[in-house]
């Protein structure tokens, strides 16, 4: 029986107490696969004592060994040959080295119905036709990132008029663009299509900030919307609170509240987390969240800040059914967002490891390489 | 955030300030000299603003729980008395300029200390406040400063050199700080092309780029790039000083150049160091945990760090030969070669043997990497150990807990920096 095919078609995708059965049956299973087929993950496995059978209650969940995503961008780990693979997607790697996941076509299908599933509450799955505006890269060859794809695909989700790219490329670099940017949105103020906007919330709030500059607003047509994801990168210095995006936005643009939409999720956690209109997280049925502690790593109870692990059954081709992110988070129950969504939604309250510090020690490692062998003693 | 000529700028306006600074910093150089009072004069008002706790909120928003570390560190280099004993040590107690007669002529020949010129810093990210404090090293030696910020400051260093500015007016022709990426190579030409002196703290990414866009003469001054080590051979006080090797692990992280890596033993016992091991690594839980970090995201690393060793072990991904210890938030690695190498840091270190015969010819595959050792020796082996560990390139030999104690007037990898901030001019008279 393939439980993740189960799982992934379940009608109500915010159903997380209704398919708690399912999604252990499918973690086990998507953990035998693994076991069976990656080699390193049968050796983590073994090491942390862990059998799939094991996985029988909720709690066990936490006893799996997750991956960081940090050892994800050093390690490659592969449970199917490259061919068996239609997708290859890397982290978009803000600190320089990049994660590489492999999506089986099982999983790319069962991706597809979360998305839609998903994205179809908030409106954004529709025949209406828009205009995109990208905050992100234009999909070439020599990107593989998943944001990229990822953004691409958000622009299928209805006829598309035309798309413009934030980051164009130049000399075999992005850059961005953000002027041709708001050229394009001045001219789609009398389009009678609306326009949505797809993207890094930091290029958003730049394009903002520079159409303020210049006294420009456009009050753009009905059905409008802005989604924003991908969380701030390397601009986390500027990040500004939620609120006064929201308000430049709707002053800007004329895009209200209601219309901006918010989404989360990694290349090494393919699941999309679409915020309610309340702006929050709920974990959808193919997701589980553990709150770890910062210094033991062991699972927290809900309500606590802790780093986000999450979990899901996807994915076959790569053993990231458990992964650690580099985010702070916390996990509120249901009730406490009042939108009438029956499953817990996350927070993300911060990055860890953006301090980003290489240390002197770590440069002197780099100029130690290279000198072979081992001298001779001095007796 | 950009500090020019003590005015804030967004980072945006970087284009259009860099295209003007030329011109600034020729009028700055063409006028008065800095005066070496001037700035310690400065600097020991503000050190005194420090100390009486009215930085104190400033401090916690950039180093949560930090302050009185930031505060302590501060002191010993911001106070008049600090700043000049370190001036009579690093530049002497002699003039500053004289004539002399020298023999085979010319006749009357005047000898001065100047400043280099301009300096332009690129600073590392590891300590917090670090790049102001190399700001001030060029100023105290009379240069132009434009300080390139590490992509990891805090924005504690524009903070602190805005005081500095406002305490001494003055200073502000003295001080430019931006915030380029490294990876903005225009940018960092731009900079680079006005300095008679690149500093350069190790371990950035703009390293290797910098060689490249050094204008042909400038003087580069490096620092960083080193690895520090503990050799045991015996103990005078065993409890004392693995406890001290312990807490000085968990203190600095390991981040700093002086930091402990790798723990070589005396010993040609393959088992010793896995003995060593059960027992250090109780006491070096106890440290980490009696200190527990107060940024989480530091916290968070730390253990990430330790338990991603324990998946490579698992997963079969690390170098052959090797074991690991794992406590709470630390580890310890047995290896079985003797090459000096980085840890994982953040409580995570590196055992192996090293025989004495072995120490010297095994560090001389390190040496353009060595600074601190920590010694731990029996009180009879320790006058000829730290003998071999100095011929052997090592700059400082340090008791166990101290390996990363600074003081006033300290050598910096060697040498004194204010010496390598001036040059001699000569005037024919």
């Amino acid at each position: 029986m393939d439980h993740r095919h189960a799982l992934f078609y379940w009608p109500d995708p915010y159903d997380v107490s209704g398919t708690e059965e399912l999604f252990l049956a499918a973690v086990r299973e998507n953990c035998l696969y693994e076991s069976a087929h990656c080699p390193a993950y049968r050796r983590i496995l073994a090491d942390f004592g862990v059998k799939p059978e094991d996985l029988r209650r909720p709690e066990d969940l936490g006893r799996l060994p997750f991956l960081p995503t940090a050892f994800l961008k050093t390690h490659r780990l592969f449970s199917m040959p490259r061919w068996r693979m239609p997708i290859l997607a890397t982290s978009s790697g803000t600190s320089g080295k990049a994660s590489e996941i492999g999506f089986d076509a099982g999983s790319l299908l069962n991706g597809l119905q979360m998305v839609l599933r998903v994205a179809a509450p908030r409106g954004l799955v529709s025949p209406q036709p828009c205009h995109y505006i990208v905050f992100g890269f234009r999909p070439h060859p020599s990107n593989r990132t998943a944001v990229a794809k990822t953004a691409f695909g958000y622009t299928c989700l209805t006829p598309a008029v035309s798309r413009t790219f934030a980051l164009k490329r130049r000399d075999g670099r992005y850059v961005p663009d953000l002027d041709g940017v708001i050229r394009a949105i001045l001219a789609q103020e009398r389009s009678p299509f609306p326009t949505r906007f797809i993207g890094f919330p930091a290029y958003t709030y730049f394009t903002l900030e520079r159409m303020r500059e210049r006294g420009l607003r456009v009050r753009l047509p009905r059905g409008s919307k802005v989604m924003l994801g991908g969380g701030w990168k390397q601009f986390y210095r500027e990040a500004v609170d939620k609120t006064a995006l929201y308000r430049l936005i709707e002053d800007r643009w004329g895009i209200g509240e209601d219309e901006v939409i918010e989404s989360y999720g990694a290349a090494e956690h393919p699941i999309l987390y679409c915020d309610c209109p309340r702006h929050h997280f709920h974990v959808p049925v193919y997701s589980r969240v553990l709150i770890r502690d910062v210094h033991t790593l062991k699972p927290l109870p809900p309500g606590e800040v802790g780093l986000v692990n999450l979990i899901t059954p996807m994915v076959r081709a790569t053993p990231i059914l458990s992964v650690m992110t580099d985010d702070l988070g916390v996990l509120h129950p249901a009730d406490s967002c009042g939108c009438g969504i029956r499953s817990p939604y996350l927070e993300i309250l911060g990055r860890v490891g953006m301090k980003n510090v290489q240390t002197c020690a770590a440069g002197a490692a780099e100029l130690l390489t290279g000198a072979a062998g081992s001298p001779s003693p001095i007796i | 955030m950009i500090l020019y000529q003590g005015e804030l700028f967004p980072t945006e306006k970087q284009p259009e300030l860099l295209s003007a600074l030329e011109a600034h910093v020729n009028r700055t150089l063409a006028a008065r000299p800095l005066s070496r009072e001037t700035v310690v004069r400065a600097a020991d008002a503000l050190g005194a603003r420090i100390a009486e706790g009215l930085f104190d909120d400033l401090l916690r928003r950039f180093a949560p729980g930090e302050e009185e570390k930031h505060k302590a560190a501060a002191l010993p280099v911001m106070r008049r008395e600090a700043l000049e004993y370190r001036i009579r040590t690093e530049l002497g107690d002699g003039p500053e300029a004289w004539d002399a007669a020298p023999p085979y002529g010319p006749e009357r020949i005047r000898t001065e200390r100047r400043p280099l010129g301009t300096l332009f810093h690129i600073a590392a990210g590891n300590v917090d406040g670090l790049p102001a404090f190399s700001v001030l090293e060029g100023l105290l030696t009379g240069n132009v400063n434009i300080l390139k910020l590490p992509q990891a400051d805090s924005g504690l260093t524009i903070e602190i050199l805005r005081e500095l500015i406002r305490l001494e007016p003055s200073l502000a022709e003295y001080i430019y700080v931006f915030d380029t990426p490294s990876s903005d190579a225009a940018g960092m030409r731009k900079m680079a092309a006005l300095a008679d002196g690149i500093v350069l703290w190790g371990g950035e990414e703009a390293t290797r780029a910098v060689r490249a866009l050094a204008p042909t003469g400038a003087r580069l001054i490096e620092w960083g790039h080193r690895l520090g080590f503990a050799y045991i051979s015996g103990y005078a006080d065993r409890e004392a000083e693995l406890a001290a090797l312990a807490a000085h692990v968990a203190e600095t992280k390991q981040l700093l150049c002086s930091s402990c890596q790798t723990i070589y033993l005396d010993t040609d016992d393959p088992r010793a160091p896995h003995d060593f091991c059960r027992e250090f690594l109780p006491i070096l839980s106890d440290a980490v945990r009696s200190r527990p970090s107060a940024d989480p995201g530091d916290a968070a690393q730390a253990a990430l760090r330790a338990y991603c060793l324990r998946l490579e072990h698992a997963a079969g991904s690390r170098r052959g030969g090797r074991t690991v210890y794992a406590g709470d938030g630390c580890s310890l690695t047995v290896c079985p070669d003797r090459r000096l190498e980085l840890s994982d840091m953040y409580g995570n270190l590196l055992v192996k043997a090293l025989p004495v015969p072995y120490l010297l010819p095994v560090l001389r595959r390190a040496k353009g990497t060595l600074q601190t050792a920590a010694l731990i020796a029996a009180p009879e082996k320790r006058r000829q150990l730290t003998e071999l560990l100095l011929r052997a390139g090592v700059q400082r030999v340090m008791k166990a807990g101290d390996m990363s104690l600074s003081f006033c007037g300290e050598a910096h990898d060697g040498t004194y920096p204010l010496r390598q901030y001036t040059r001699f001019v000569h005037v024919e008279l």
